[in-house]
């Protein structure tokens, strides 16, 4: 299990999350789902332990994330993968370079049998011609599936992933999709995932968590988030642009701020 | 006033912030350098070879026609007042000393990190905005150790030669152009050097540009991994690096001439 406990986290005085609570289970896909600019990208970052909360806390098996600093943190993140939203692959590395680069750092195995192993995670994402390229030389897609494959390196018991398919085109979204569900049905990883692809949720997911104004407005198996009757939620899932969901982030009123501005 | 007083106020913390977290880098650095040097597969994959040929080789044209004008340039700058007392044959005594206590670590120093100490923080600055580096501790590698101790080693092994190279240069363009345009016959020049040139004078030169090495990469490393924001943030901390570095190595190189010489 994966317990997030009452986690707040301010930018300023903008509240980001505030008292997020909801549980995972290890050897399920677990899918979060949040507008744009909701706090995914801060949640999966306390998470990994690269960001302090202001409070809460969460915990994985017996380890309590939210206290641990440094180099404490390393067991931890040698059992977890991340696929950034972005890939943020080593750009003065190739692809296999940057594949095999946490293999590298935390084993010490022969040159050879790295390369190997860099080639069999390449092929996983169907990308083994490309492995002397650097990430500059390949499309988002592309660098996003070569991220996914360093993620996935060192044999993670669990993978965050953010926004896995944001900005990729149908084809190469589904295929990522289809690729987290495979990890899970038949390598048994534990996948994380956050996006505000509703119907990429629905599909795969076994539990959906539902994040809105910093804080869990709904979670349940995709059955149950599709038959809540809380219109919030309904409009979630349907993405109508009209009922109680606003576009509009600001929490000033509009005619106050033209005519103060 | 009182604004005044609060930005300067504010501004002297953020200072001592920066400083402490300078010492802090330096200590994870050298504590990083010894665990790389023990582990020779490692020092290998670190590519340390590599960083020397790009900070130090590549800086060799710069660094010796700058030398060599320099060399002349001080050269006529004394020859002017010393022709009219006859005492032209204390030229390379002055020149020698001159370059290698003080022109030749410091001139090289500043060429460098307006070259390479720019370089570091642009590139680690760009590396810090596209998460790369929070990537890399997400692997749980650390940042210090991957994208630091190269250059701080190369550095360390390449601006003491690079020094020692350009007052060598200096020293060659001072001589064509006594021997030359001065009349100073060439024997007449070497012994007159080496009569004056003490091995304190080279030593002390070196000892002042390995401080300086430390100097640029930490505050270039430093700079780059604290950057926040995006493609411009880059910049402007690329233009605070050189800044800070200059007015650190000339602060350092004041404190360093006075405990040698003072
Ligand atoms: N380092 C930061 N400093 C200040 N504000 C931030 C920072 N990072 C994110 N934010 C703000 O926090 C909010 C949530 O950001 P993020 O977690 O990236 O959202 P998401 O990933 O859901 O799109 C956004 O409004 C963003 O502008
Ligand atoms: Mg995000």
């Amino acid at each position: 299990m994966i317990v997030i406990e009452d986690l707040r986290k301010n930018y300023g005085d903008r509240k980001v999350l505030d008292g997020v609570s909801f549980a995972m289970e290890r050897r399920k896909i677990t899918h979060i789902l949040g507008t744009s600019g909701g706090g995914k990208s801060t949640l999966l970052k306390v998470m990994i332990g690269a960001l302090k909360p202001d409070a809460g806390r969460i915990r994985y098996g017996d380890m309590e994330i939210t206290n641990l600093q440094g180099r404490q943190l390393d067991p931890y993140r040698k059992k977890i993968g991340m696929l950034f939203q972005h890939g943020a692959l080593i750009n003065s590395l190739t692809v296999a370079e940057n594949v095999g680069l946490p293999i590298r750092e935390h084993t010490g195995l022969d040159d050879n049998i790295v390369k190997i192993m860099v080639k069999m995670k390449l092929e996983m994402v169907g990308l083994r011609d490309f492995e002397e390229l650097y990430p500059a030389q390949l499309s988002g897609g592309m660098q996003k599936r070569v991220a996914l494959a360093r993620a996935l390196a060192l044999d993670p018991e669990l993978v965050y992933f953010d926004e896995p398919t944001s900005g990729l085109d149908p084809i190469v979204a589904s295929v990522i999709t289809k690729l987290i569900a495979d990890l899970n049905r038949l390598l048994g990883i534990t996948c994380i995932v956050v996006t505000h692809a509703v119907e990429e949720a629905m599909r795969i997911a076994d539990k959906i968590v539902i994040l809105y104004r910093g804080k869990v407005l709904a979670q349940g198996t995709p059955g149950e988030i599709r038959e809540s009757s809380d219109p919030l939620v309904q409009q979630f899932i349907t993405g109508n642009p009209d009922g109680p969901i606003s576009f509009r982030a600001s929490s000033k009123d509009y005619r106050e701020d033209l005519l103060i501005g | 006033m009182k604004d005044l007083f609060g930005y300067a106020g504010r501004k002297f913390i953020l200072y001592l912030q920066d400083l402490s977290s300078l010492v802090y880098l330096f200590r994870e650095t050298l504590q990083q350098s010894l665990v790389l040097l023990r582990d020779g597969k490692k020092l290998r994959e670190a590519g340390i070879l590599k960083q020397v040929d790009e900070i130090g080789t590549q800086s060799l044209p710069l660094v010796l026609s700058v030398s060599a004008l320099l060399g002349i340039a001080i050269t006529v700058l004394i020859s002017f007042q010393l022709k009219d007392m006859g005492a032209l044959s204390y030229i390379p005594g002055f020149v020698a000393v001159a370059v290698f206590r003080e022109i030749g670590p410091l001139i090289t120093a500043m060429i460098v990190a307006g070259r390479v100490g720019a370089a570091f923080t642009a590139r680690i600055g760009t590396m810090k905005v596209s998460e790369e580096i929070l990537a890399l501790e997400t692997m749980a590698i650390n940042p210090v150790r991957f994208l630091v101790v190269q250059r701080f080693v190369a550095l360390l092994l390449a601006l003491p030669a690079l020094t020692l190279a350009a007052n060598f240069t200096s020293l060659l363009g001072s001589f064509v152009f006594s021997s030359t345009r001065l009349g100073i016959r060439a024997d007449t020049y070497v012994r007159e050097m080496l009569d004056v040139l003490a091995f304190k004078d080279i030593y002390s030169g070196v000892a002042k540009a390995a401080v300086f090495a430390v100097l640029i990469v930490m505050i270039g490393c430093y700079r780059g991994l604290v950057v926040e924001g995006g493609a411009e943030d880059v910049g402007r901390a690329t233009m605070i690096s050189v800044v800070s570095c200059t007015l650190a190595i000339i602060l350092f190189d004041t404190v360093m001439t006075t405990a040698f010489y003072g």
